[in-house]
């Protein structure tokens, strides 16, 4: 390498560095959590069923994860052979290797995603048969669509001037259309307004005190969880409930911690920093998979797509442990700004032991599922946060 | 490939009495009493015919010709029911009689595993004779039970949707127009095919094949809009038709937003070609490419093809013949091209239901086999040949009418 290239490297490494410096910047209290005793959070008979139903859901998603990259090793060497299926020139036929690899990784996960739907109804979460088969089946037309897009960027800058050098140009593409979907997104998930006036009085109170310009709140039925979520830009934000959420065990006083916390995203500029991040990954990311498929001919090759596929995979799982850790945080913020919102703790504890109720999640889970899987901090780490403020507040 | 022992002979010169045509269905209506006593009766001798079929591994010569006149018989007026001939038919279903006949085989041995459940092996044929025109037969009731109810007069949509079409053209000309007579009859004669086989007068499946089935028709002159490609390629790749649909939907979001400006394009092609009399280039290959891609597409998604299709109208195995230059058009049918299209669009919706049936069936078939069985395959070519020629007349690619004969483009084996 020469001087000059090992210097831009270093310029890119510090620019890298002192961004995620800036977007790790968070108004989290400093200091640790006070101790919550798991026991006093939920019942011992739910505890232990959650424990149950978390240990077997973990093992069936090492099973899935490893069907996965087991499946796109063995297609990363033979996938090549589909090559004449297609009569779509270079890069149609990129993207009928690329489709024919998440086609492959469906097959062979079903038997997990079917074993979990048996898992989720043995536990009484619900989930359905149809859905994890043939619904995802049809479900892979989407992933295919994107992926097709994706493909033709990437392999139409890899055949045009840019070359090897494709992922440059190709990371702000992606970025772009992330940035697009999300300010899309929000418009085609639909969904109701809150039937409830008093909670939407109460959003409308939170919204002044989280300091948000008016952002409507959705209800999205059709699903067996309770959970919640911010996403937009600019005029389409929105806060998105999907229905059990409003429905009981949990009270207004929960929900409105809820609403609470998914204003906090916006109000602290989570999607934006989401944004930030992925632009952050999405540089580097491109970078090795540029490197890795070099010996097949590089992207502008189909024989690349399959074992650009694997890459991919590896460089989510490797990336997973960083990533948890940058979402960890937002939505310890988000909570953090929940709290100071409602200065309610009391239906914030409520509303994190029910959570454990209704999802069976593991409020306390083993580390390596906490850095490999959770994306929120943990319901014990929650309810810890809630007392931490009660403590500030007194 | 062999011959069909169930074989559709048409004696006919397209000549109809207007008078006749007019009240066909009137003039019809002593055949549907006759029929459907024949039909109650033709129940009670079938399972009887089944039993002994079973028993003995061949079915009884006397029960075998009394099946054998009901299902000429059922051609014979679905044929005339649709207008595929002129003359009233006879009421015994004898055979040399009529304009239609069905040559039927002997009795002749036949494996008892099929024998035994060729209710369930008829189904799909019968599905597929349902969408293409049946002569008759077993109707299942509203209930989805597997009973008799009444005779079916061929309520097949694409000869029904032919025999309508060409109701309106006989009464107004005295002639039946070839396209619609030979869908027809393709329709009828697989329906005739199908119910030979439900009541075991053959154990020989129906073939779908249209070319076969009116092998002795005299084809149309080609259209300039016709298909290429090698026919006798069936090779199917199993995973690739396991994921037909979603592959396809990269082509089918893509081929919508291309329909979008296709329509844009259309309707200032459809302004300048009725200013100047004939289409601008640059529109008309436009167009062109978008008719071509359209097939492309739908060869894959249907499964009439094998590779994935390029998304800029690469070369395709089955692919389309389409006039390289603009050509001068009559301002008139310019004019009122979307009108005129209109019958050919009906013809289509019955061609695009025998389509997806084809479709649906030839996945299974492919799955099982890795390759696509030849009868399906033709058919599917013959529903997206008319698809194309109706879509290269609505966007002025070309001025000649959609031609509905199964015939058109075929060229005989040499």
């Amino acid at each position: 390498m020469s001087r000059r290239a090992a210097g831009g490297v270093v310029a890119a490494a510090a620019v890298w560095a002192i961004a995620g410096w800036l977007l790790w910047r968070s108004s989290l209290p400093s200091g640790g959590l006070p101790h919550v005793d798991v026991h006093s959070l939920v019942s011992p008979a739910t505890l232990r069923r959650a424990d149950r139903y978390s240990a077997w859901a973990r093992r069936l998603w090492l099973g899935s994860t490893a069907a996965q990259l087991v499946a796109l090793g063995v297609y990363a060497r033979i996938g090549t052979r589909w090559t004449r299926e297609s009569a779509a020139g270079p890069i149609g036929t990129g993207m009928l290797l690329g489709m024919l690899g998440f086609a492959l990784v469906w097959a062979a996960q079903l038997p997990f995603a079917v074993l979990t739907v048996w898992w989720r109804r043995d536990n009484e979460l619900g989930g359905s048969y149809l859905d994890a088969t043939v619904g995802n089946w049809l479900a892979l037309g989407v992933e295919f669509v994107f992926l097709c897009v994706a493909l033709a960027i990437v392999m139409g800058l890899a055949r045009s001037r840019v070359g090897e050098r494709w992922w440059i140009a190709a990371a702000p593409c992606f970025v772009g259309l992330s940035l697009l979907f999300a300010f899309v997104s929000p418009w085609l998930l639909g969904g109701r307004a809150l039937d409830s006036s008093d909670l939407r009085a109460a959003t409308a109170r939170l919204e002044q005190v989280e300091h948000v310009r008016h952002v409507p709140v959705r209800v999205l039925d059709g699903f067996d969880e309770p959970n919640a979520f911010a996403t937009g830009l600019g005029p389409s934000r929105r806060v998105f409930l999907w229905s059990p959420i409003v429905e009981p065990p949990f009270t207004h006083r929960q929900i409105r911690v809820v609403i609470a916390h998914e204003l906090g995203h916006l109000a602290h500029g989570h999607i934006w920093k989401s944004l930030g991040w992925y632009a952050l990954f999405a540089f580097p990311g491109a970078f090795l998979l540029a490197l890795a498929t070099r010996r097949r001919g590089g992207m502008r090759e189909p024989a690349a797509v399959p074992l650009s596929l694997l890459v991919l995979v590896v460089l989510g799982l490797v990336a997973l442990p960083l990533q948890n850790l940058v979402t960890r945080r937002m939505e310890a913020e988000a909570d953090w700004s929940a709290l100071r919102a409602t200065h309610d703790p009391a239906a914030a504890r409520r509303l994190f032991a029910n959570f454990v109720g209704a999802t069976l999640s593991d409020p306390d889970p083993p580390a390596w599922d906490y850095v490999l899987l959770e994306n929120h901090p943990t319901l014990l780490q929650r309810a810890e946060l809630a007392r931490l403020y009660a403590e500030r507040r007194r | 490939m062999d011959e069909h022992p169930v074989r559709l002979v048409v004696d006919d010169d397209l000549e109809r009495t207007r008078l006749t045509v007019f009240f066909r269905l009137i003039l019809a209506v002593p055949h549907l009493i006759w029929v459907t006593l024949w039909t109650i009766a033709v129940v009670v001798v079938a399972i009887c015919n089944w039993v002994a079929t079973l028993v003995a591994g061949r079915p009884p010569r006397p029960l075998h010709r009394f099946l054998c006149a009901y299902t000429r018989y059922t051609v014979q007026l679905s044929a005339y029911l649709h207008l595929v001939v002129n003359p009233y038919p006879p009421f015994l279903g004898e055979t040399g009689e009529y304009e239609v006949d069905l040559r039927l085989p002997a009795p002749a041995a036949q494996p008892r595993w099929k024998t035994l459940i060729r209710i369930v092996l008829a189904l799909p044929a019968l599905l597929l004779s349902s969408v293409l025109g049946g002569s008759g037969g077993p109707v299942l009731n509203a209930r989805g039970n597997a009973a008799l109810r009444s005779y079916s007069s061929g309520g097949g949509a694409l000869s029904g949707f032919c025999a309508f079409l060409g109701w309106f053209a006989t009464v107004v000309t005295g002639r039946m127009p070839r396209g619609l007579r030979d869908a027809a009859a393709y329709g009828v004669g697989y329906g005739g095919q199908s119910l030979a086989y439900l009541l075991l007068i053959t154990d020989r499946y129906p073939s779908s094949d249209p070319t076969a089935m009116l092998r002795d028709f005299e084809p149309p002159p080609p259209h300039e809009v016709h298909l290429v490609g090698d026919a006798h390629d069936l090779r199917r790749s199993r995973l690739t038709v396991f994921f037909r649909l979603p592959l396809a939907i990269p082509h089918l979001v893509w081929l919508a937003l291309w329909t979008i400006a296709a329509i844009l394009v259309g309707i200032v092609n459809w302004f300048a070609t009725l200013f100047a009399g004939t289409p601008p280039l640059v529109f008309h290959r436009f167009l062109s490419a978008y008719v071509r891609y359209s097939l492309h597409v739908n060869a894959f998604l249907y499964l009439a093809a094998n590779p994935f299709p390029g998304f800029v109208g690469e070369r395709y195995p089955l692919d389309l013949v389409l006039p390289a230059q603009p050509q001068r058009q009559n301002r008139w049918k310019t004019g009122f091209r979307i009108v005129l299209a209109v019958p050919a669009g009906i013809v289509d919706t019955a061609l695009g239901w025998a389509l997806f049936v084809a479709a649906v069936w030839t996945w299974f078939v492919a799955l099982l086999t890795g390759s696509a069985p030849w009868g399906l395959r033709n058919l599917s070519a013959y529903a997206l040949r008319y698809g194309a020629q109706l879509n290269a007349y609505v966007f002025l690619v070309t001025e000649r009418y959609p031609h509905a004969s199964p015939l058109e483009g075929y060229e005989p084996e040499p």
